[in-house]
């Protein structure tokens, strides 16, 4: 058991990171966390190799420092911290490079396996709908599904797993007591329940632009899979994916078309050799081998299924404009110049269609076909 | 007798209040004044009735002269009172015989060498006239025609203060200006911009003709270069022509603001105010009130371009002429209204850069720009919305197209006979429907029925969506002179909700 002076040091090098934004667990090395807290700012800056601002940073805050009432002030708001001493710190993660010295918990960070789903916040409704179904497919399997809650691919990913009551973790960017994006209030409650949210951020610390991507490496860390959904050429979700390249971790990405900007990302990664996640059960299978016949029910169970009627087959006029659809979203003149359904019609039958589940609409107004669920 | 009355009319708002002009010239020291609540455009009436009476060949009495406007309670503003307070003078000393200044007022802005002006709110001034009984209008020649249009008064146009004198004396015959032969409501359709000339975009033309039929507000998204003004610009086209009474308004609103070209309207305005413009631009103000944007687009189209950088204090002030009909001005000397019976047509950009959904160029912006973007417009005035449709850039192939598309002439009479039933069957717009009356006009059979509650679940929609989706699926059964709401005009009416947010 690590003792309280060795937690309070890792505690206060969390803090002292996250002020000074450079990586201190790899700079303090062999040095014991509590030997490095008492140097005086010279040494201590020498023998980390860190700059005058980091070492004015820690002069000051080691004045502040009272390990008792951070620590009191995080069981009030029933807040838990995993220090990288504590023997529940995740075992993955402390393989990576760049390991957090410390995590805040809210909730109960669930067992492993873990699969890290990421990709576009404006992920088109094909590549949502993927992430929910990965998402509610592992979660069916035990597998917990982890991601930055964000939103687009992130949201989706564990609204799939909290629907089959998966476990999931999201990982944030901000103090866990943040809600952001403001959206998604109720699924942050949502991943509390079904398993934690986690940050290397103090409570209170603002959603800034450049934590995003170091929140990505303790996605990739926390992971044995990473799946990308969509992504753009310069995305977060790509740096996930070197993040856990860099760490041996496996990589897949869901093939997209060629022409959508989101997907040129994920479509680079395939050719550079990622895992090509074509069908959802076979990834599964893959990832989380030991499921069973239990699973194929587990992944429709999930699926919220209005009753309403679905013919077997289409009325004919709903047919041809289906025949207009395509993967890619099209807008409602394209459907109708390919289908030959005038405007009004067509309008109609898209919404329809939409209902029933075949074509899903995009935020630009584009529609795209989608595999029905009956 | 020293004092003579000339009668002339004040604007106040569109309506023309009568005012009476008294002068009395008295012995004493040689002097002109003017009182009666006179704004300094008033005032300087001195110098110009002095200078156009001697101009005009007649001797200004070098005696005390005072003019005095009734009733004194109400501020009289502009140079319109030049001519009746000259015509006042000139009857005192003998020029103009007293007698013909009854049952007759005159209005017109004087210049130096006796020439008259035109002014504004001819139109309201020769209805102000009827309603006061005042049988006859003298007013500058460029307004003559305006006022005659409601063919209630007798209008005569005169081109300086020499001709209105002569004429009242008897000596020359000015001829009564006739109400526009144009007032008959057939010739009201010409129109520079047809749908004819618009290839493609089918899917925002049929949303622009369900707006017109049913006067439902409308908002267009899509991005730069993608025709959203260029098909905002046609709306008026398709509206059911302007009926003589329409007009009538109108020219009263534009008149009113110094905008009139001296005959009626004869096609429905379309204001397109920039996104700049201050609170009172939008709805009318200033010290001296002149109506807005909002008003000058009465029984027309208000367009606003780039609708999320409007203020929130401009659009704000919109509700109530969206709700209402028309808007109340309140300052420190009056309160007046102005009528606003507008179809508001709002474009958009889906993001900031305006690339979002684009198939060629790359939007820039982050997740939460966009969200930030869209919802600068949710709001009140967001419910007043009833369409919102996606326009998106076209392809060169599409744009070259396949010829001529259907003109406007044919999409009005479409428009004209849905609206013909709606009038027919609850005397306002669907758009006007509401509550109680809503739920009757728009009830739905069973299969309908069904559609809605399973889209409400599976679409996430909100309480104003759905009165919104019913009203406009009334249109569309409308359109096709359908009696009940069928499931295709529900479905249909779905396709209009807000695409990129969940529907607030």
């Amino acid at each position: 058991m690590p003792t309280a002076e060795e937690r309070g040091a890792w505690l206060f090098f969390s803090l002292l990171q996250a002020r000074a934004g450079t990586s201190l667990v790899t700079r303090l090395g062999n040095i014991p966390p509590s030997e490095a807290m008492g140097m005086p700012p010279e040494r201590f800056a020498a023998a980390t190799g860190c700059g005058e601002k980091v070492s004015s940073h820690f002069a000051q805050m080691r004045r502040d420092f009272r390990p008792s009432e951070v620590v009191g002030m995080l069981s009030e708001k029933g807040v838990a911290v995993v220090t990288f001493a504590d023997d529940g710190y995740p075992a993955r993660l402390r393989e990576m490079s760049d390991p957090p010295p410390a995590l805040f918990v809210d909730g109960g960070i669930p067992d492993g396996p873990y699969v890290a789903v990421v990709g576009s916040r404006k992920a088109s409704p094909g590549g949502l709908d993927a992430a929910e179904r990965i998402g509610r497919a592992l979660g069916g399997r035990g597998v917990c599904v982890v991601s930055g809650l964000a939103l687009g691919v992130d949201g989706a990913a564990h609204r799939g797993a909290v629907s089959v009551a998966g476990k999931t973790l999201g990982v944030l960017g901000c103090g866990i007591d943040i809600v952001y994006p403001k959206k998604h209030h109720a699924l942050f409650d949502e991943v509390r329940r079904g398993g934690a949210i986690v940050s290397e951020y103090y409570l209170g610390e603002a959603p800034l632009a450049w934590h995003f991507p170091a929140r990505n490496r303790i996605v990739a860390g926390m992971c044995e899979t990473v799946v990308v959904v969509e992504a753009a050429e310069k995305s977060g979700a790509l740096i996930t994916a070197r993040h856990a390249l860099d760490a041996g971790r496996d990589v897949w990405a869901i093939p997209g078309p060629t022409s959508m900007p989101e997907c040129r990302g994920s479509n680079k990664l395939l050719a550079d050799g990622a895992g090509v996640l074509w069908d959802v059960d076979e990834f599964v299978e893959s990832v989380a081998p030991d499921g069973g016949t239990a699973s194929a029910a587990s992944e429709t169970s999930g699926v919220s299924e209005i009753p309403f009627e679905v013919p077997a087959e289409l009325p004919a006029g709903e047919a041809a404009a289906l025949s207009g659809v395509g993967f890619e979203p099209a807008g409602v003149d394209v459907i109708s110049a390919r289908s030959g359904v005038g405007v009004g019609e067509l309008l109609s039958a898209l919404t329809m269609l939409e209902l029933k589940g075949y074509v899903s609409r995009d935020s630009g107004g584009g529609f795209v076909r989608k595999a029905a669920r009956r | 007798m020293t004092v003579c009355r000339a009668r002339s009319l004040a604007l106040f708002g569109i309506d023309a209040l009568p005012v009476e002009v008294e002068v009395d010239v008295s012995a004493g020291l040689p002097g002109f004044s003017i009182v009666g609540l006179p704004d300094a455009a008033v005032q300087e009436a001195r110098e110009r009735v002095r200078v156009a009476i001697s101009n005009s060949g007649f001797k200004f009495p070098t005696r005390k002269v005072i003019v005095n406007l009734a009733p004194a309670n109400l501020r009289k503003e502009g140079a319109a009172f030049d001519l009746p307070i000259a015509l006042g003078i000139l009857a005192v000393s003998g020029e103009v015989p007293p007698e013909r200044l009854d049952g007759l007022a005159a209005v017109g802005e004087l210049s130096l060498d006796g020439d008259l002006r035109g002014t504004r709110g001819a139109l309201s001034m020769s209805e102000g006239a009827f309603t006061e009984g005042i049988p006859t209008i003298l007013l500058p020649a460029s307004n003559a025609r305006e006022a005659a249009a409601t063919g209630k008064v007798e209008v005569f146009g005169t081109k300086s203060l020499r001709e209105s004198v002569e004429f009242l004396r008897g000596e020359v015959e000015l001829r009564a200006a006739e109400p526009e032969d144009g007032a008959n409501e057939g010739a009201f359709d010409v129109f520079a911009d047809d749908f004819a000339d618009v290839s493609g975009q089918g899917y925002a033309k049929r949303a622009l003709e369900v707006a017109a039929s049913g006067g439902h507000n409308l908002l267009m998204s899509g991005p730069p270069g993608s025709g959203k003004t260029m098909l905002a610009r046609r709306l008026p086209g398709i509206l059911p022509p302007l009926s003589l009474s329409e007009s009538i308004e109108a020219t009263k609103v534009h008149s009113a603001a110094g905008e009139g070209n001296g005959s009626l309207l004869r096609e429905r305005p379309f204001r397109a105010p920039h996104h700049t413009i201050s609170t009172s631009g939008l709805a009318g103000g200033r010290s001296s009130p002149r109506p807005g944007e909002v008003s000058l687009a009465h029984h027309g189209v208000l367009f606003l371009d780039e609708f999320p950088e409007f203020s929130r204090t401009a659009l704000e002030v919109l509700r109530q002429p969206l709700e209402d009909g028309h808007v109340t001005i309140s300052r420190v000397a009056a309160t007046l209204s102005y009528p606003a019976r507008v179809t508001l047509v709002c474009s958009m950009n889906p993001c900031p850069c305006g690339y979002s959904g684009d198939k060629r160029r790359r939007c820039r912006c982050s997740a939460g720009q966009i969200e930030r973007y869209q919802s600068r417009i949710s709001g009140p005035l967001l419910d007043r919305i009833d369409l919102f449709v996606d326009v998106p850039r076209l392809t060169r192939d599409e744009l070259r197209g396949e010829g001529r598309a259907e003109s406007s002439a044919m999409i009005r009479e479409r428009v004209a006979s849905a609206r013909a039933v709606q009038t027919a069957r609850q005397g306002v717009p669907n758009s006007a429907l509401a509550g109680r009356r809503l739920r009757e006009i728009c009830a739905l059979g069973d299969d309908s029925e069904a559609l809605l509650s399973h889209a409400i679940d599976r679409m996430g929609l909100s309480g104003r969506a759905h009165d919104r989706v019913l009203r406009v699926a009334r249109t569309i059964a409308d359109l096709v002179g359908e009696e009940s709401i069928a499931v295709e005009h529900l479905a249909e009416s779905l396709n209009y909700r807000r695409s990129s947010l969940a529907d607030g």
